[in-house]
């Protein structure tokens, strides 16, 4: 499951540990019924920035990394604070592209995280962004939790996000703007058509998660994008209700055509 | 030679009792020391290890994993302690800590390295310690190999800073051995070692005369001098 800095935090950029409690209690109650999971979680700039009494967040590359240095250190103690309530252990697991890309890094992170899952512990992975060339090589969380998900042959990848899925036309202009339930086929027309309508806050918007979505249903993994305003509806999703909208997985499109 | 930046290495045994027990009181007297130094007008880098220890405290294992892949996995689990510990002592003495994962062939790509130095700049520019640490669940090298050592070295080099190495030898006693003035000093205990550090720390940049002349090894001239 992939929670963005939006999911997280109020409009003013300040966190909503609300939200984080309610996050660490679902995510912990899906663990004990013999999931396993693993959060994909944004947010160490906005906490860095939130540290240092920054009102704005910074623009230049270098200021953005050392808040990253910052936060994410906050970061994981707001989590491993609010999972210990319900006696969870998390891990800290920062990943580079190059997870992906060089064969032997690839090999090493995904032992990792099948042991810490076999562990019964949940990994918390954000982008390394310390060290990353540079923003763009991820960019967003939204690719990387596709790449995770990929990465460990997940069944489901779930995308909370600030809208409550994907529409026909963007709902803050359109009225008549729709939500898509399930969608079969990611085509170049919905990718073009979904750019634009994003989030301010965070770094992706709904052209990423179609990116991610697509990486991960050609995977043959589910992908569900839906609201991160209550991070209780996964135990929803698990019971196979519909919500959000529902990419579906290619081998399972295969089989019902 | 005037040297205001300096990082410290810091071994987890340093920080643990002689069972292997992590000790909290040690690692508050750390955080005072660089704290301290840090309003000095010193620039400290902390390079530390234990993520493995404290992972394996955290999940109360009897004795240390064995394969590679646990000990990563437990890794990922005990870097989040660690950076915890760390946070909440140096909280005490009002120091803000950053955490910088970093992998040893960090050298490797001219674009990391400069990134990364732009990093360690701004952090403490802002008055920031950086707090690094390999990362070790994608580290493709044999884990704490060398206890952080080739890693605090390739942090000296990026952040052109002087580096303190803080060993233990056999016989439990510590040495330091600030870079730069080629002296090092031994040390008795922990309370005189973090005595020392402070003491060393504040005379990097001259007087020789309350250090101990000791020979560094080949290995322990490092890469600025």
């Amino acid at each position: 499951m992939k929670v963005g800095t939006s999911s997280l935090s109020y409009t003013n950029g300040r966190l909503n540990f609300q939200r984080i409690g309610q996050l660490a209690h679902t995510l912990s109650a899906v663990r004990n019924k013999n999931i396993d999971v693993i959060l994909v979680s944004s947010g160490a700039i906005g906490v860095g920035a939130g540290r240092l009494g920054m009102i704005e967040k910074p623009t230049d590359l270098a200021k953005k990394q050392a808040l990253a240095a910052i936060g994410q250190a906050e970061l994981i103690k707001i989590y491993q604070k609010f999972f210990e309530e319900y006696n969870q252990t998390v891990a800290q697991v920062l990943l580079t592209k190059d997870v992906i890309t060089n064969p032997d890094r690839h090999n090493k992170a995904k032992n990792t995280l099948l042991k810490l899952l076999n562990m019964g512990v949940i990994p918390i992975i954000n982008e390394n962004d310390t060290i990353s060339t540079d923003e763009i090589e991820y960019g967003d969380n939204d690719t990387l939790s596709a790449d995770v998900a990929t990465l460990i042959c997940s069944d489901l990848l779930i995308l909370l996000s600030d809208i409550d899925g994907l529409y026909s036309a963007d709902p803050k202009k359109e009225t008549s703007a729709e939500i898509i339930r399930t969608v079969e086929k990611i085509t170049p027309e919905l990718i073009r058509s979904a750019s634009g309508a994003g989030t301010s806050f965070g770094t992706g918007g709904m052209a990423t998660k179609l990116a991610a979505a697509k990486i991960c249903v050609e995977a043959n993994i589910d992908t569900i994008i839906t609201s991160g305003n209550n991070p209780s509806i996964v135990f929803d999703i698990l019971e196979g209700k519909e919500i959000g909208t529902h990419f579906v997985a290619n081998n399972k499109v295969l089989q019902k055509n | 030679m005037k040297q205001n930046r300096i990082v410290v290495r810091i071994e987890i045994s340093t920080l643990s009792d002689a069972d292997g027990k992590f000790n909290h009181q040690k690692m508050d007297r750390l955080a005072m020391v660089i704290s301290n130094l840090n309003n000095s007008g010193k620039e400290l880098i902390l390079v530390s290890s234990g993520a493995i220890a404290l992972g394996s405290d955290k999940l109360k294992l009897k004795k240390q994993p064995q394969s590679h892949t646990e000990m990563q996995a437990i890794a990922a689990i005990g870097q989040a302690e660690l950076i915890r510990f760390y946070q909440h002592y140096f909280n005490q003495y009002n120091q803000i800590v950053a955490q910088v994962l970093l992998t040893s062939d960090i050298l490797d790509n001219t674009i990391r390295v400069k990134n990364t130095q732009n990093t360690f700049n701004t952090l403490l520019e802002m008055n920031i310690i950086p707090i690094v640490n390999e990362n070790d669940t994608v580290s493709t090298t044999d884990i704490e190999l060398d206890d952080n050592y080739s890693l605090a070295r390739s942090v000296a080099t990026i952040t052109n800073a002087d580096m303190i190495l803080i060993k233990m030898d056999q016989n439990s006693k510590f040495m330091i051995q600030p870079r730069g003035n080629l002296n090092a000093k031994l040390v008795m205990d922990e309370t005189q070692l973090f005595d020392e550090l402070e003491k060393t720390c504040m005379e990097i940049n001259g007087s020789e005369n309350s250090m101990v002349s000791f020979p560094l090894s080949i290995d322990d001239i490092i890469v600025n001098s």
